[in-house]
């Protein structure tokens, strides 16, 4: 759905974006992830028409973003990591601006903006001014604004910036709606966890560059996940569970962490069926054993190494 | 003792107990700025380019050594008088724009509250950027001193007069720039600051005097019969007033010799406006207290959008009232921008306010009306000039400005970018947003219609003067539509397109013809007349001139003569000033739309710079 072939983007001598291949597939949440100045806003405003690149290819379903700007804006929805509002205008009012600034035809209008009011819980501010809704409302509201015209694809920089934790999980849950609707959606956040949960590929890049792109099983396996196993048994079986633990071939390392054994295994499958089966059977009390999880946020700080604009 | 004096006055005249670091950090970030360089450098150019211009027109280097002295002698007066007279105007527009964003800059960055939380005080804060900016403007006055001074050798000049002069447009620039400070307070975009400060100085300088004059007697007809308490109080208050009279008795001692008051007492007029000054600056100093008090405990936010939280709430809770009814909701016709754009209302404020104003506005027309016809005055085409002129400055102020905004407050307000991905057209967007401004001035334009349409039911205006105004209504609209859209479109702030959009209107209409008479004073010349026959004011005058009054308007339309400046044959006819009418509404119209296609062609660029 989203093709981004050698994309360069530079502002006088600075490039905030060198050289980006990036695919992702329809229907898919694809997670941007990178520090501060790392070109992801830059990216997100190219794929939204907003910004020209200086060098490479950007298309939406087979669309160049640059030479088809006006029919791929009707196939996006962008929501940019600032949130701006007319004063004077209410909710329903600005829904219905841009649901007629895009063109849909006025005895739909009103039936279109309900929807979205209801898919984003906000029927009861209908009548409220939009400088007088709160930032979570104001976020809400710019997500029921990127709906309004269905667009196949959405661009959200940072939605849940700024919002307190019930909206963020509403956000959450918002999205995974619009997954299940089939939208493809493109968002960046700085809550990796977040995006953890929601996403099924990830991107990480800094410098302009991408450094990865995966699935989330991808990204565990690049990052060593399951390649380690945490076991816990009572205090005076420890050594005894050590020894059983080192004769395995399957496992090259075992080493103690506090309360527990880290047993560090010699390829990427997890072996706790015959973990637990060879400490049972040793008549060792096996109190947990579960896999080292490797977080997001570790995977971010290990390929990342904070170098900003 | 005298240990104890000097630590008085160390403490309470040292300038950093009085301005704080907020001088220092002021000086500092101007000191950064590259436009305040150019500004000099624009500054200086201007002023010696003038100094040129008279110089050319006045000196001649034939005739015999005493003619060509006392040639010099008339040169150096001319030169002065202008360079004083202009001065005294840009240097106080220059202070109202400097200081538009004083402290609303400060709310917007929401930096006021946070300066609160310093030992820093309100007064501080407010001293701080008064006197940082009219620093930066008596330079500007300091580096046109050796000008003058060199001018000064060609005799003719009284130093008095250089000292009245400065002290007069120091003591104006003090006022006006205070006066701006005090209403950036309010934390509105520069734009409306600037609109508002001008305005409240033309009620001050010309509607307050003009009214008091006309009801006191009969002030327009004869300027005599007058108590002479009224001209010293004119002219102890209206800084406007001393310049004019000061520079026109350096210039022709013998005019003001009938005059009930001395110019001398000129000091007394300076003390004046530095007690108004002091007045709205004590004032500031409390209101910026109120509102930085108010930013430190959240209640005001950054961004010009942003109501003081007790009339938010208020909003909230007149606007919670209204959930259920759905009639408040005013439902999407035709085209979505020109739709929002006519959503404004036409004054700002609220719908209370805005028919206070214009029962104000109508009010005080209705007055001039009635006083006029009192003295007879409204038979004459000169009394339909003057009005002509007021509306057309204040169609031609509100058009420029307003213009100039259309799109550089989407970009304040950071709505640009969301409105560019939707599927408008760019060129959808440019004409929705010419309607809305034009829609946005309507209420002046119609004060125009309505005065001439007023008088040529009675018979004192010919009917011709509605289609010739129009046109040059439409001329004037058009042309300053399309710039104001497109340095809309190339600056980032409003307040740089509207004065960019500002400069080009002076410049067409004031620079370009002044330099023309300059350069051809003894000669007719066919470019400057043909020149300044597209000037809106010069049409306006010479369309009332020729249509209004009770003569002209019984007059029939093939005997109605027009007097156009400069011309060869100076009383055209109807046929004649059609003509000259229409060519330049083609100009205009296509002035207009040229800039309006080159605004569209900016639309997508440097978006995001801000």
């Amino acid at each position: 759905m989203i093709e981004i072939k050698g994309l360069g983007k530079n502002y006088g001598s600075l490039a905030a974006l060198a050289d980006l291949d990036l695919k992702i597939e329809q229907g898919d949440i694809f997670g941007f992830i990178g520090p501060n100045g790392a070109g992801k806003t830059t990216t997100m405003r190219i794929l939204a028409t907003l910004l020209e690149p200086t060098f490479g290819t950007a298309a939406i379903d087979g669309l160049d973003v640059t030479k088809h700007g006006k029919k791929v804006r009707r196939m996006v929805g962008y929501m940019p990591d600032f949130m701006g509002v007319y004063d004077d205008l209410k909710v329903f009012e600005y829904l219905e601006f841009f649901a007629a600034a895009f063109g849909i035809e006025r005895n739909r209008r009103k039936a279109i903006v309900e929807g979205v009011l209801e898919l984003t819980d906000l029927q009861s501010k209908r009548a409220f001014a939009v400088d007088s809704l709160s930032r979570g409302m104001q976020q809400r509201l710019g997500l029921a604004r990127v709906l309004i015209h269905d667009p196949k694809v959405l661009i959200l920089d940072e939605p849940a910036s700024g919002l307190d934790p019930r909206a963020r999980i509403e956000v959450r849950e918002l999205l995974r709606e619009l997954k299940r609707m089939g939208k493809t959606i493109m968002i960046s956040s700085h809550i990796l966890s977040e995006l953890e949960e929601i996403c099924d590929h990830v991107g990480i890049i800094e410098h302009g560059h991408l450094v990865f792109s995966g699935t989330m099983e991808q990204i565990h396996q690049r990052m060593g996940i399951q390649n380690e196993m945490q076991v816990q048994v009572g205090e005076s079986q420890r050594d005894k569970a050590i020894e059983l633990l080192s004769a395995l071939p399957q496992i090259t390392d075992v080493k103690v962490e506090g309360s527990c054994i880290r047993a560090v295994l010699l390829d990427g499958e997890s072996y706790d069926g015959l973990i637990a089966r060879t400490l049972v059977s040793g008549g060792v009390d096996l109190i947990m054993l579960k896999p080292e999880e490797v977080k997001l946020d570790d995977a971010f700080l290990k390929l990342t190494r904070g170098i900003v604009h | 003792m005298t240990a104890g004096i000097f630590r008085f006055f160390g403490r309470y005249l040292n300038p950093a107990r009085w301005t704080g670091p907020i001088f220092d950090k002021e000086l500092r970030i101007s000191s950064r700025r590259k436009r305040n360089y150019w500004l000099r450098f624009a500054y200086l150019a201007a002023m010696t380019c003038f100094v040129v211009l008279v110089w050319n027109a006045t000196v001649t280097l034939t005739g015999t050594s005493v003619y060509q002295v006392s040639r010099m002698s008339q040169a150096g007066v001319a030169i002065v008088a202008s360079l004083v007279s202009f001065q005294f105007v840009i240097i106080q527009m220059i202070a109202v724009i400097m200081l538009s964003n004083a402290i609303s800059g400060e709310i917007n960055s929401r930096t006021l509250g946070i300066l609160m939380t310093t030992p820093i005080n309100s007064f501080q804060i407010v001293m701080g950027k008064l006197l940082s900016k009219l620093l930066q403007l008596i330079l500007l006055l300091a580096i046109s001193l050796p000008l003058l001074a060199v001018v000064r050798v060609f005799g003719g000049v009284p130093w008095d007069y250089v000292l009245s002069s400065v002290c007069i447009t120091l003591t104006a620039v003090i006022f006006a720039g205070t006066l701006s400070m005090y209403f950036s307070i309010s934390a509105r975009p520069p734009y409306a600051i600037i609109l508002k400060t001008i305005f409240v100085l033309g009620i001050l300088y010309i509607f307050i005097p003009a009214m008091a004059g006309a009801i006191l007697g009969r002030y327009y007809a004869t300027r005599v019969g007058l108590s002479p308490a009224y001209y010293t109080c004119v002219f102890l208050t209206n800084p406007f007033i001393v310049m004019w009279a000061s520079t026109t008795s350096m210039v022709s001692p013998a005019a003001f010799r009938q005059l009930p008051f001395s110019i001398s007492i000129w000091p007394l007029h300076c003390g004046i406006m530095l007690a108004a000054s002091s007045v709205v600056l004590a004032r500031a100093v409390r209101v910026v207290r109120r509102v930085a008090l108010a930013q430190a405990v959240g209640q005001v936010e950054g961004g010009f959008r942003q109501k003081p939280a007790a009339e938010r709430k208020t909003s909230v809770a007149i606007k919670s009232q209204t959930i259920e009814s759905e009639d408040r909701i005013r439902h999407v016709k035709g085209s979505p921008i020109v739709w929002k754009e006519l959503r404004k209302p036409l004054i700002q404020g609220g719908r209370r306010n805005g028919i206070i104003g214009l029962s104000i506005a109508i009010g005080a027309l209705l007055i001039t009306y009635i006083v006029n016809m009192r003295n007879d005055l409204l038979t004459w085409n000169i009394s339909h000039r003057m009005y002509a002129l007021i509306f057309v400055v204040m169609g031609l102020v509100s058009n420029i400005v307003l213009s100039a905004t259309a799109i550089t407050s989407e970009k304040e307000a950071r709505c640009w970018p969301i409105l560019l991905t939707t599927a408008i057209d760019d060129w959808k967007i440019v004409a929705g947003k010419a309607i809305g401004m034009f829609y946005r001035c309507l209420p002046i334009w119609l004060f125009l219609a309505g005065h001439v349409i007023l008088f040529v039911l009675i018979g004192w205006f010919h009917w011709i003067a509605i289609v010739q105004l129009a046109v040059m209504v439409v001329c004037m609209v058009a042309f300053i539509t399309g710039s104001g859209i497109y340095f809309s479109t190339y600056f980032r702030r409003t307040t740089s397109a509207v004065v960019a959009n500002t400069a080009l209107a002076l410049f067409l209409w004031a620079v370009v013809p002044s330099v023309l008479g300059m350069l051809q004073t003894n000669r007719n010349s066919d470019m400057l007349s043909a020149y300044i026959t597209g000037n809106p004011f010069i049409q306006a005058v010479v369309i009332t001139d020729a249509t209004a009054g009770r003569q002209n308007a019984a007059t029939s339309l093939r005997f109605l003569r027009y007097e156009w400046p400069e011309m060869r044959r100076r009383r055209q006819r109807i046929g004649d000033t059609t003509t000259i009418l229409f060519s330049w509404l083609i100009i205009y119209v296509a002035g207009g739309a040229g800039l309006a296609w080159m605004a569209k062609r900016r639309l997508r660029k440097k978006v995001f710079y801000y």
